[in-house]
Formats: C-alpha cells, structure tokens, sequence
C-alpha cells in the first residue's frame, strides 16, 4: 500500500466512525490534512536538519439543535488507536456542543457530491538526499556562494466528508528544493525547484542558470535615497502581495465588519487600473476545489476584472447570515489558487521598457501600514538590482517601501507581463503547503521607497 | 537518533511499538546518510541527562467549561456595543493544557506542564470612510501562562467596554503628525519591539546563517558578541524562563537543557546572544536554554522565549514630564523589519500627543520607523517597576520546515528620542 493509500484509510476510518455514530439530529463536516514528509534543511551545502514526519489529522465541525461545535482528531495510522480518539472526540463533541448558545448562522453541511484526485510522483531516495541535493551545489561554491535552504519532499493529502453524502479526497506526491546562494558581500539569488518528478539534470541546470546572475550581484552595492523609482515587480515579488487579498482582504465577512482594506473598492471610492485582474483559478491544479463543508467551489471565480470589484469570498455562513449568494468560499474566505491576469509586455523588452529603475526580484516582510488607504510596508530582498537604460548596473542596497495598493495597481501600473509563471508556495506552518498563484510581472511607475 | 555525529529526527503520532521501532530505523537511517555532509558533528553532551518536572505556577486549577466561557464572550462583544459606529466587537477564549515529556538514551528524563490561558477581545469602529480597530494590548496579547485566575470576567468587562470607546474615539481624532519626535512607547508595544528588533537578530542560529533562505540573518556578527553597544546604558535584556505568568516560561528547552536567567544586553552591550547547546558547539560562544520546537512534529531549533527588558528608575508620570514634544503610542498593529533585522516600520492602535511634559489629544494611525541599534542607542528613559507589564504571543514563526512558537515580552514603559514617526492616509 502506498503511502497516500494509508493515509486515505485512515481517512476513511475516522469518516466510517464519526458518521456511522451519529446519532438522528445529529450532523457532522469533516477535513482531513496528512503528509507523510521528508525534510532536510541545509546551511553551507551542509545538512544542518534531517528527518521524517508522518502526520495526519481531522478536523470535524459536529451540530445538533442549532449548536455548533469544532473538534480535531491526531490519526497516527494504528487502526485500534485512531478509531478510540475519534470515538473520544465525538463524544467530547456532543458533551460541549449541548453547552453552548445556539448558533444564530448555522449551515449545516448540505453538498453531497464526490471525488478522487490522486497525482503520483518519481521522488528521489530520501537516505540519498545529501548527495542528490547538496553535491551539485559544488558549482555554485565554485561561483563564491554558500547554499543554503530546505528540501521536502512526500505526499500530500486532503479529503472532506459530511452527513450528507460528499466524500472528496485529494492526493499529490511532491518534491521543493527551495534554496538561496549567498556571495560573501550578502547578496543572494533565491529559487525554488518544485514538481512532482524529480529529475537531476534539471536541477543542475537551474542551479547551473544562477551563476551570471551571482556575476551581477558581486558588483559594489547602490544606495538608494529614499523616493519614489520606476519598478519592475517580477513574479516571485508579486506573490509576496497574494495574502492581502486574503488577510483584511476579499471577504464578505471582512468587508461587512469593516476588517477589510478593500472596502473602498468595494464601494467604487477607489478603482485600479483596468490592466489589473484578479481571479481564484483551480485549473492551476495546485489545490482540491473542496472546501471543508464538502462543497464544490466553481473552477474559476473572478475577483477583480478591469480593476472593479466584481465578487468577494462568501461562504456559506456569510450567505445565511448576510442574504449574500455562496460560492462555496471556506468558512475563512481566504484566496485559493490566484491568478492575475496577464498583459501585452513581452519578456524580452522588460529591462528595456523599464529603461532606467529597479529591477524587484524578491519582496521581505509585507504588513498592512494603513488599512483604510490599502497601504502596505515591506523590503526588497534579494537579487533585486539597479537598471540603466535597460542595462543591470549594480545589486542594491536594501529599501523600504511603503505604497497604498490603490496606486500601485491604480495609476502608477504602467504594464503587466504577457508571460505568467506558477509560483508554488513552500510554506509548511503546521503542514505542507498545497497552494500556488500564477503571477505576471508589473512595471510599475512611481513605487514610493520611504527608509 | 544521533549517528556519526549527525541527528535525524523522524516524528509520528502513534504508539504501536512496531510503529516507533521503524520510525527510530528510519531517522537512524537519515543520519547516516547525512553524516558526511554534516553542518557539524554533534555528540551526546548535547542532550544533557536533565531531570526535572515543571508545571505553571497556578492559583486556580478548576476549568470553567464552555457554558461559561462562551456566555462570557458574548457578554464582552455585548458590552463592546458602545455606539451604532461599532461594526465589529468580537472576542474569544484560549485556554491550552500542553504536556511535554522527553526522554533519552542519555538519561533524560522531563516532564513539563505549561497552562495557556488567553484572552482576544476586538473592536472594530466605522463612520464614512474611517474605520479603525482598538484590541487588549494587540493581537493575542494576552497569552498568558497561569490558571484561570487569569480569568477576570468583571474586569474583562470593563476594559472591553474601554476598548471599543477608543475605537469611536479614534474615529474623530486627528492623524499622527509627521515629522521627527520623541516617543514614549507602553509595555504592549514594546513587546513586539524587544521581539523584532532586539530578539530575532540575536539568535544565534541567524548569525550562523541556518535562516538565510526563509526569515533572514542579522546584522549582528559573531565578533560582536561582548563588544557591541547595542543600545544606551539604559539597555538591559534578560532571556528569564522563570517570571510567573510570562508565557513562555519552562524547566528546560526540548533537548533537555536547564533553563535560567541569563543578561543578553547588559548596560547597553551585547553580552551574549540567544543561542542554544548546538549552536553553542557550532560557534564557541554562551548562549541560553532556548532549542524548542513547536509541538512534536518538528525538531527543536534556536527561538526566543521571554525575552525581557528589565525596570529602570522612571515613573511614567516623570517620563511623559522629560519629553517637549513626541507621541505614546499603544498596542501592535502593524510590524514589519528587513531580513538583517535593521530597517523597521511598526504601527500602533492607539495615540496621544505629548506637549511640554503633558499627555495631549488622541492620534490615529500612530506609526514609526527606524534602524534597530540606532533606535536602541536612543533610548532616554525606562520606566520603573509600576510601569512592568507582562504579555506575550503564540505566533512567532521561524525556521524550515516553518515552526511557530509561543514567545513572551515584558517591558516597562520606555521612552525614546528623535523617532521618525507619522500617520495614515487620507
């Protein structure tokens, strides 16, 4: 048995379980994450970490006369042991549930349908990691930079159940050698090499790719003066903005309970620049569609079109509770699998249409500065580097910025990349991320730097 | 398992024998294989044979169940119904029981109780095009370790109700100014600026760069370990594991060693930085008790725990009356710092001007910026004792694979000099 099938098992237990349990009046949403993963975090070229985790849990929202009550189940993959815990918690569940006011926005879990999605990978041996990953990084050495970053590799599972009929499980076998190489003056080019199946030469090569742009960061530093600079954003910086539509972000919740720093989108105060879209794309094929109610979201959602509003994330609780129609949004109403539209500026011209400016590989650190104007604070980090007449003259030295997101894809959004790159994220909080966005590239005129 | 000088690790949440055995052949496995490429060869004396149980100092050790705690939380947004211009008012209980145990081949043998309890209360004010937001002491500030005397619902009350009357205040006040100014800053935002700018870049694991490739590095160097002045003589910082109710307070870290106070910044000079036994080893200089990890499904790397800065002699009385002009400033809302943990930018909830010794109107949208050792090395006046204030937050994330810790600050009122600060838009 594979080790996705295992984890789809117990999945299946607790699911057999929970629902088989319930008692009349009783309903019950089930979401299941597992991963069965390797990591190995390097510093120097060096392994500094090295291990394996299997986990797996459910998380389960139980209701029963208009209360509601979320519990989570650790399933460590012993049969006897897993089905005790869910036992436990379900009972559990039903103790504190008969506690609690009643729920005023309940929606009790009503999809009913089913799917399978199950991507397999050609991962390397896991004992073998050490040679596979770090010895090619002999070139870079040999360039003058120190390699340093994390690779995981495992499957990826996601499933969710409910009482009243959906059963969704989602299964992808991946690899991410996420790494940066340092030069001896502190700058440093980043990359990920992320897939399903691993192939060595390719790797090589990319790493291999990374050395004329470690020539052009070994030049003296250029110190910015703050103000504002013609900018290109490349993809990886872009991505960097993705969680702000998110965090105070596209909710409807947000934007009835004034959380959200798009309202005066919303409320036609401010608009942006017709290049400007926005859409939630599952064809991306980085994440399942379901959501943790068992509902099916549509396979594209558009958010911003020619710089209007035109939807917000409206769960189902947020349809009960404020008349708006769902469209199967999680119960967070957070972005899945963002796509920005593309435009007409071709990936050769970008250094000669930016002509003289900076060139923005990577973004650091980005937090809400002022909610109300969309404002948002952060650093450049990275290969980012000076650019004159369409020439890279030197690396710089870091800069703050601080720019309402209003002008930036307002007025100040000169042209957008025809081109598109997936932009996979590797964060593992709690799990292995399963999320990615297709980004363009932005010049962008006027990009206020303030420290 | 540790082999040839290398750990690996392997982490599962079950407890068939059959299960660990295999899991123990696989990390062992891990580690060989790695143990030609190793960052360092570590041994045995890395995991001291520590033993020890800790448990919270608490008064009051009955739970509340959830009728209570829930009838309550609604009470608090009840209470936070100041005006028809509220539009949010939320609040929320966190009550963690976390049990710890770690053995070893060494000899270990720790048990560790700590006992989270947590208070998040919101107040989310509207008129026009202004909104703005009043929260105790930041997001998740009040993360506290103890019992449920922690649990105060009258005064709860009270200060819900305080909250989200400053959220309508702020909605009628004017902008920070901007310009430069002196800047008194209260304990709940000096917490993330002990956090930001003086923890993360002493972590010794930054300085040997293991963190380049996600949180960053420092500016800080090895070298400047007993030699930089860090900030002005005022400047003393102590990593304490052992002040009650701090959130972060334990017996030993998760490989078992014996926590204590140490002084990290000591009249102004770094004096040590925040490293644990492995990066000790790693690098030849001290360091304290902080190799923790998140829970049991990643291994132990360098964080903060409390991570304070100790009273100075002021009342805050005597330092609002030192400053001719400036801002105090309450309560994170915004924070952001560049990978070498120099250049930062923090915004706070909640002003009031200062004018000729004098607390002055309510400002909205106070924020600041600055470089961290300048900033430090500007440091005029730390408040006494009266002004000490414990909080501390579970989010501080770090490390690959990411781990996310619960860290503690405490701090008294301090006031800095000639701090660039201004206010929102529009």
């Amino acid at each position: 048995m594979s080790k996705a099938s295992e984890l789809e098992a117990r999945f299946g237990r607790a699911c057999d379980l929970l629902m088989g349990e319930l008692a009349s009046g009783e309903s019950l949403s089930v979401e299941f994450a597992g991963e069965s993963s390797t990591f190995m975090r390097f510093n120097g070229a060096k392994v500094r970490q090295i291990g394996e985790v299997d986990k797996a849990s459910v998380d389960f929202k139980y209701y029963r006369d208009g209360k509601t009550i979320a519990s989570s189940v650790t399933l460590g993959g012993n049969e006897a042991e897993d089905i005790e815990r869910s036992a436990h918690a379900l009972t559990r569940a039903r103790r504190e549930a008969a506690l609690l006011p009643e729920d005023p926005y309940q929606t009790l879990p009503s999809a009913a349908g089913q799917s399978k999605e199950s991507f397999s990978g050609r991962l390397p041996d896991a004992t073998r990691l050490p040679e596979e990953i770090l010895a090619p990084a002999d070139l870079l050495a040999k360039a003058g930079a120190d390699y340093v970053g994390i690779h995981s590799q495992g499957p990826l599972c996601r499933g969710a159940a409910n009482s009243s009929g959906a059963r969704h499980w989602f299964a992808t076998e991946t690899f991410a050698t996420d790494y940066s190489a340092y030069l001896p003056n502190g700058k440093a080019v980043k990359s990920c090499y992320a897939g399903r199946d691993w192939d060595g030469a390719e790797y090589r090569r990319r790493l291999e790719a990374e050395k004329p742009k470690l020539e052009a960061l070994a030049k003296p530093e250029k110190i910015l003066a703050p103000g504002e600079y013609r900018v290109y954003l490349a993809p990886d910086a872009l991505n960097e903005f993705i969680g702000f539509f998110s965090w105070n972000g596209l909710s409807e919740r947000d934007m009835r309970e004034g959380e959200s720093a798009w309202l005066a989108l919303r409320e036609g105060r401010k608009s942006l620049s017709p290049k400007f879209g926005l859409s939630q794309d599952f064809s991306l094929g980085v994440q399942p569609r379901f959501n943790e109610l068992g509902e099916v979201a549509p396979e594209t959602l558009s958010l911003i079109k020619g710089g209007k509003l035109v939807n917000t994330f409206v769960s189902a609780r947020s349809a009960k509770q404020y008349g708006a129609v769902s469209n199967a949004s999680p119960e967070g109403e957070y972005l899945r699998s963002g796509a920005i539209a593309g435009g007409d500026l071709a990936e050769e011209k970008i250094l000669e249409t930016l002509g003289t400016g900076l060139y923005v590989s990577n973004l650091h650190y980005l937090n809400w500065s002022d909610n109300d104007s969309a404002r948002i604070t952060g650093m450049t980090r990275f290969a980012c580097v000076w650019v004159e007449n369409g020439k890279i003259v030197a690396p710089i030295k870091d800069m703050r910025f601080d720019e309402s997101l209003f002008n930036l894809w307002g007025d100040k959004l000169e042209a957008v990349t025809a081109k598109r790159s997936l932009v996979v994220e590797t964060g593992s909080y709690f799990l292995r991320a399963l999320e990615g966005s297709l980004l363009p590239g932005m010049l962008i005129e006027g990009f206020t730097f303030t420290l | 398992m540790l082999a040839n000088g290398q750990f690996g690790y392997a982490a599962l949440s079950s407890s068939e024998p059959a299960a660990l055995k295999a899991a123990a052949e696989r990390a062992l496995a891990l580690a060989k294989g790695a143990s030609e490429r190793a960052v360092a060869k570590f041994g045995t004396e890395l995991r001291p044979a520590t033993v020890l149980r800790y448990e919270t100092a608490r008064k009051n050790r009955a739970a509340y169940g959830a009728d209570i705690l829930s009838r309550h939380a609604v009470r608090l947004t009840e209470a936070m119904k100041v005006s028809d211009k509220i539009v949010q008012a939320s609040a929320g209980f966190e009550t963690r029981d976390i049990v710890t145990q770690i053995v070893s081949t060494a000899g270990a043998d720790i048990e560790q109780y700590a006992h989270i309890i947590g208070l998040g209360v919101q107040a989310i004010a509207r008129d026009g095009n202004v909104t703005q937001k009043r929260t105790l002491n930041g997001p998740r500030g009040r993360t506290l370790q103890g019992g449920y005397e922690l649990i105060d619902f009258e005064r709860s009350l009270a200060e819900a109700k305080v909250a989200a009357e400053q959220a309508v205040e702020l909605l009628s006040a004017q902008d920070c100014p901007t310009g430069k100014a002196d800047l008194v800053l209260a304990p709940d935002q000096m917490m993330l600026q002990i956090h930001e700018s003086v923890g993360h870049p002493l972590e010794l694991d930054r300085i040997l760069g293991d963190e380049r490739n996600y949180a960053g590095s420092t500016f800080v160097k090895l070298s400047d370990i007993g030699t930089l002045r860090y900030g002005s003589d005022l400047m003393n910082i102590s990593f304490d594991p052992n002040v009650a109710g701090e959130p972060a307070s334990y017996g030993a870290d998760d490989i078992g060693n014996p926590a204590k106070k140490e002084f990290i910044v000591k009249d102004g000079i770094l004096v040590r930085a925040l490293g644990s036994l492995e990066s000790q080893a790693r690098s030849g200089k001290s360091g304290v008790a902080n190799q923790r990890a998140q829970d049991w499904f990643r291994a132990p790397i360098d964080r903060m725990a409390n991570l304070n800065l100790e009273p100075g002699k002021d009342s805050f009385e005597a330092i609002i009356a030192s400053v001719e002009k400036g801002v105090f400033m309450e309560a994170n809302r915004s924070w952001s710092i560049d990978d070498y943990r120099n250049k930062f930018q923090f915004g706070c909830e909640y002003g009031r001007l200062i004018e000729k010794g004098k607390l002055g109107k309510t400002v909205r949208n106070p924020n600041y910026r600055g470089v961290s050792a300048t900033f430090w090395n500007n440091l005029f006046k730390v408040g006494d004792r009266s002004t000490f204030q414990i909080y501390g937050t579970p989010n501080c994330g770090k490390g690959e694979p990411n781990q996310v810790v619960t860290v503690g600050h405490a701090s008294p009122v301090c006031a800095f000099r000639d701090v660039e600060i201004f206010g929102g838009e529009g």
